[in-house]
């Protein structure tokens, strides 16, 4: 499955890229987030590692990760490395007069056959609503001066 | 009076003879994978299932989880629990369950041995604690698991406190594991003890009880070894902080049991209805 959703915040690619690329703010911005820890004390950027978990349903949902893609002002991107299959990405891009436009994704899939399937597809409105979320108070606390 | 005793001794020996040994390496990671989705469906969708503080269980090393127990002969505290560990920590980390030598050994439960679970005796938990693996146990818990729906927010290990031996013989800390919903499952009316006595089933089959309840599909049910279709009643489960075994074996007991129950109290208090939750 793959949720996408997307805002326009008032404020500039480096405001909110120093917010995106800190993992230590993540725990203030990303909704749902049970678990939150650096797996590999390895500065952020390419390489490194973090245990992450979602509430999604009865139990938190996640596993490790490691950063993939480290693009400066750009993007950043992810995938698990155990727990479910997973894949996510923050992408920044200009919107004009100081604004940015930020699209959050999040791509995931369930071992187990048909069951993982029918999960996958049950989780995806709370999904849904984690990222979006996640968003607005990424909008909020960029907007707010980070 | 000696054809009775050796028929005791024969019947004690077909169930000894049936509980397979221990061997930590039936426990299937991969096996696990691929059952977490259905019982994620399971738990979040028919049991609502809430599982707090897994936070407080150390990240690594061997421990001894010790929790509560409700629901008769299906629990559905057990495989939550077991869900929300292995989501947690991920299928990797080792994790072992112990249970009663007649769910290990039935025929139709063999898949359990997948998940780690292992006949309850001093040895299997030894083995298991010192492979570096979390163990989860049910003190006393054939007794617990069948006490009347009423006395449902109690924890009631029977007087069990033989799993502090084994952390301090282990040398590890004790997670308590606080649930509540599982005893909603049905309408437990009896332990039915005085039934196990009567038929000698605590002698010969180690069962001390022989319950009675009000369950699905059966009506009447009397003794729950078939088992029973669980009502749909919401799960909540929290983890307490751990609990160094420094004190004398009463003394850590007590804690364990003031823990447990000030949890089951707190999750208790947010509980509106029955079954609904």
């Amino acid at each position: 499955m793959r949720v996408e959703r997307r805002n326009l915040i008032d404020a500039d690619r480096g405001a909110v890229w120093k917010i995106v690329s800190d993992p230590d703010r993540y725990p203030s911005f990303m909704a749902r987030l049970e678990r939150w820890e650096s797996a590999n004390q390895q500065p952020p950027g390419v390489g490194a590692r973090y245990f992450v978990h979602w509430k999604i349903g009865s139990v938190p949902v996640g596993g490790l990760v490691e950063v993939v893609e480290f693009d400066d002002l750009r993007d950043l991107a992810w995938v698990g490395i155990t727990g479910i299959n997973l894949r996510g990405r923050i992408r920044l891009r200009d919107a004009g007069e100081g604004r940015t436009r930020v699209t959050f994704r999040l791509s995931y899939q369930a071992p187990g056959g048909i069951w993982g399937y029918i999960a996958d597809r049950v989780a995806m409105r709370q999904v849904g609503r984690t990222t979006t979320e996640t968003l607005k108070r990424l909008k909020a606390i960029a907007e707010s001066g980070g | 009076m000696s054809t009775l005793g050796d028929l005791k001794d024969w019947m004690r020996e077909q169930v000894a003879s049936r509980v397979p040994k221990a061997d930590l390496d039936q426990r299937d990671p991969d096996y696990i994978r691929d059952q977490l989705p259905g019982t994620w469906l399971l738990a979040s969708l028919y049991f609502r299932a809430d599982v707090q503080h897994l936070d407080r269980i150390p990240a690594d090393g061997p421990v001894l989880l010790v929790g509560n127990h409700s629901g008769g002969n299906v629990p559905p505290d057990t495989f939550v629990f077991t869900l929300a560990f292995c989501s947690y920590f991920g299928v990797e980390r080792p994790f072992y369950q112990l249970a009663h030598n007649l769910v290990v050994s039935a025929p139709p439960l063999g898949w359990l041995r997948k998940f780690g679970t292992v006949a309850a005796n001093p040895e299997n938990a030894k083995l298991a604690l010192e492979s570096g693996a979390a163990l989860l146990v049910y003190p006393g818990g054939d007794y617990e698991v069948f006490r009347p729906s009423w006395e449902r927010h109690k924890v009631d290990f029977d007087g069990r406190m033989g799993y502090v031996k084994l952390a301090r013989e282990a040398g590890v800390p004790i997670v308590p594991v606080a649930s509540v919903g599982g005893q909603e499952s049905a309408l437990f009316l009896n332990r039915g003890q005085w039934l196990a006595k009567l038929l000698m089933a605590d002698k010969l089959l180690r069962l001390k009880s022989i319950p009675i309840s009000l369950a699905l599909p059966w009506g009447l049910n009397i003794s729950d070894l078939a088992g029973h279709i669980p009502l749909p009643t919401k799960i909540a489960i929290e983890v307490q902080h751990p609990i160094d075994v420094d004190g004398d074996d009463q003394a850590v007991h007590d804690k364990v049991m003031a823990s447990l129950q000030a949890g089951v109290d707190r999750l208790a208090a947010r509980r509106r209805f029955p079954v609904i939750g």
